[in-house]
């Protein structure tokens, strides 16, 4: 205790038993006089004032001997000297034994600060009035600090920032609420935040489950509609955060809503465009499996009436060729070639549909073993231009049928496009990289310019005519579905004039 | 009748159930074709093909309708599919032992699988052309007449 403060005077009233060993009055004034952050004085009963402490002195800048015995008036300003309010506040803490206020007060130098007071009356055993204690507290940073908090989230347009009494009574509104909500702050404090729910929602009680969810865990957080003042619906964003005092209790909710319609109404448009084109390749998915189902039935009934076009026109050749002009011999030769023609159409189309509906189980499959099948399968003629050179034991994870097929469909590809005159070739090679294999089979052709290389693979895609090249058209499309569907690929490396290289990517075993 | 003596076809009664014409048309063409002799009764759906091997109405003319020595079935059938006719003949006493021959245009391994399961003799797909035909069905007409053993279909016989 500095040593220039002495003890206030003293004649104060006693009203607390202190042990005697601590002397009571004076361990108290020490006490008082130690205190620098609280001003602390009495007022006698006119309001007067009869002690002075060193946080009184501090805070008004009066000094202990210059303000004793003034009244106490003088630390108020002129707006609240004209209401009489300093012998107000006595007049109340008289009648009820305390007041409170917070307010603007005068130091010496006539500046201000922001106090907060507590007058309290102070009374004998016989309820006689002995004069005031008056507690004053400046706390101007505090108030400014909640004026910039408030005005901050006043300003806010953006988010609609509010609180809620623990009952979900509207006790603050900011300009953003205003903004969003349609209401003024006159218009909605006092009325409950289920207002701002649909008819739907506040029916289900959803106000008090968001309030309830907030109480006990401190946090709600969700999306809904909610309706302005005119009525319209917005899409909101909402956090809710309970508001508790030091001791625990529930003072109160903040509330934190943001108008998210946009975001909505964007997310809304791209699920409905997900949805569509889920539905969309539903649909499609469907006719495709309608098609391949009709490209079946089709190719089917197909074959029994090529099957008597053929017959009856090797009958009629082969029993009564005799009979026969020659003129008629040749039309019915180019009925039986073009029957033939129609033959491998409906065959390869019928593979091709088969690929697609069947299931291709994949097995391990000794890679070397199935190119030998492909090979075997080509024509007897053609069969020494094909050079396969693939190493033992390189195994794949494939539909064994399926592979050989795609293989010699590449083969007789590769023999078929050669400029009249030139010896066609073909190699085939396979190397295992990486967990794939890797089956090349090149041919030393016309080639294929770039341009086309993605169009022969689908079906009935011919760069040339049949007259030229003869073909169905399907041979590379049953290549392309039947490697996709055993999880491989297949590309192509090609110019016109330099051949053609298929490579294949299969998983390998 | 001992077991030794193989018994003699001279004359090759095949049923042939058809429902196509010119499919039917172009078998007899391909067994003309061919040497040996074969006698070739028709009918085109399942349910007539059961008539006349149990030798309803007017098959019961054993003369008309002789019970054959072999049967050629199609699967895909009016009425009664080729896989029910077979089932039927295969539950019946002494006609059971029939050799039954599919000769269809479907290559499903299901109806491969299918025909075997009740008892198929051989299954065939029909070729694409005549003389793929002709091959066929004159090996089977050689088989049958110069090397088949053709089982009694009297029920009463061991």
């Amino acid at each position: 205790m500095p040593a220039n403060l002495k003890p206030a005077a003293p004649g104060q009233p006693k009203t607390v038993n202190t042990p005697d060993t601590l002397n009571g009055d004076k361990v108290f004034r020490l006490l008082v006089d130690s205190i620098q952050d609280y001003a602390i004085f009495l007022l006698d009963t006119n309001g007067c004032v009869a002690s002075w402490n060193p946080g009184a002195e501090r805070m008004k800048l009066y000094r202990r001997e210059e303000i004793m015995g003034k009244h106490f008036s003088i630390f108020y300003t002129e707006p609240d000297l004209a209401i009489r309010k300093p012998w107000h506040e006595l007049e109340v803490a008289a009648e009820t034994g305390r007041y409170e206020d917070e307010g603007w007060r005068l130091r010496k130098d006539g500046t201000r600060f922001w106090a907060n007071v507590i007058i309290t009356a102070l009374r004998d055993e016989n309820r006689n009035l002995l004069g005031f204690g008056k507690i004053t507290r400046d706390i101007t940073e505090r108030r400014e600090a909640e004026l910039r908090y408030r005005l901050l989230i006043e300003g806010v347009s953006d988010y609609a920032i509010y609180s809620l009494d623990p009952t979900g009574v509207i006790t603050s509104w900011n300009a953003g609420a205003e903004r969003i909500k349609g209401y003024s702050t006159d218009e909605i404090l006092g009325r409950h935040f289920s207002t701002f729910y649909t008819p739907e929602d506040a029916a289900a009680g959803l106000p008090q489950r968001v309030l309830k969810q907030a109480a006990d865990t401190g946090h709600y957080e969700g999306e809904g509609w909610r309706v302005r003042k005119d009525g319209t619906r917005f899409w909101s964003s909402v956090v809710v955060t309970a508001i508790r005092n030091e001791t625990g209790d529930l003072v109160g909710y903040s509330k934190i809503t943001r108008d998210v319609s946009d975001r909505k109404k964007l997310l809304d448009t791209i699920r409905q465009h997900a949805e569509e084109l889920e539905l969309r390749i539903a649909e499609r998915e469907q006719t495709n499996a309608e098609l391949e189902a009709f490209s079946y039935s089709v190719s089917h009934d197909l074959r029994s009436p090529l099957r008597a076009i053929e017959g009856f026109t090797d009958i009629i050749c082969t029993d009564f060729g005799n009979q026969l002009p020659q003129e008629v011999k040749t039309y019915l030769g180019q009925i039986s070639t073009a029957t033939r023609r129609m033959n491998r159409l409906v065959q390869d189309l019928l593979e091709y549909s088969r690929l697609s509906r069947i299931e291709l189980k994949p097995t391990a499959a000794d890679v070397a073993t199935i190119i030998e099948e492909a090979r075997l399968q080509v024509d007897e003629s053609f069969r020494e231009r094909v050079k396969v050179n693939v190493p033992a034991g390189v195994k794949a994870f494939v539909h064994p049928p399926t592979l050989t097929q795609i293989i010699y469909n590449l083969m007789t590809n590769g023999l078929k496009f050669y400029p009249a005159g030139k010896q066609p070739r073909v190699e085939v090679s396979a190397e295992q990289h990486e967990g794939k294999v890797r089956i090349t089979v090149r041919d030393e052709g016309i080639g294929i310019p770039p341009e086309h290389h993605e169009r022969i693979f689908q079906v009935f895609e011919r760069l040339h005519s049949a007259s030229k090249f003869p073909g169905t058209g399907i041979g590379l499309a049953i290549v392309k579905r039947g490697i996709n569907r055993m999880n491989g690929t297949v590309r192509l490396q090609s110019e016109p004039g330099k051949g053609s290289t298929f490579t294949l990517e299969v998983p390998a075993a | 009748m001992t077991a030794a003596v193989r018994m003699k076809v001279e004359r090759l009664i095949t049923l042939v159930v058809e429902d196509d014409d010119s499919d039917f048309q172009l078998f007899e063409a391909a067994f003309r074709r061919t040497p040996g002799d074969v006698q070739l009764h028709r009918v085109d759906d399942g349910e007539s093909a059961v008539a006349y091997l149990a030798g309803d109405g007017t098959f019961s003319d054993r003369s008309r309708y002789p019970l054959p020595h072999i049967i050629l079935l199609d699967i895909k059938l009016p009425r009664r599919s080729g896989l029910e006719v077979l089932q039927w003949v295969r539950q019946q006493p002494g006609l059971c032992r029939v050799p039954v021959i599919m000769l269809t245009s479907s290559r499903h391994t299901k109806d491969v699988n299918r025909a075997y399961e009740k008892g198929v003799s051989a299954y065939f797909s029909k070729p694409e052309t005549m003389k793929e035909l002709t091959d066929l069905l004159g090996a089977l007409k050689d088989v049958w007449t110069r090397w088949f053993e053709f089982p009694s279909l009297d029920d009463k016989a061991n």
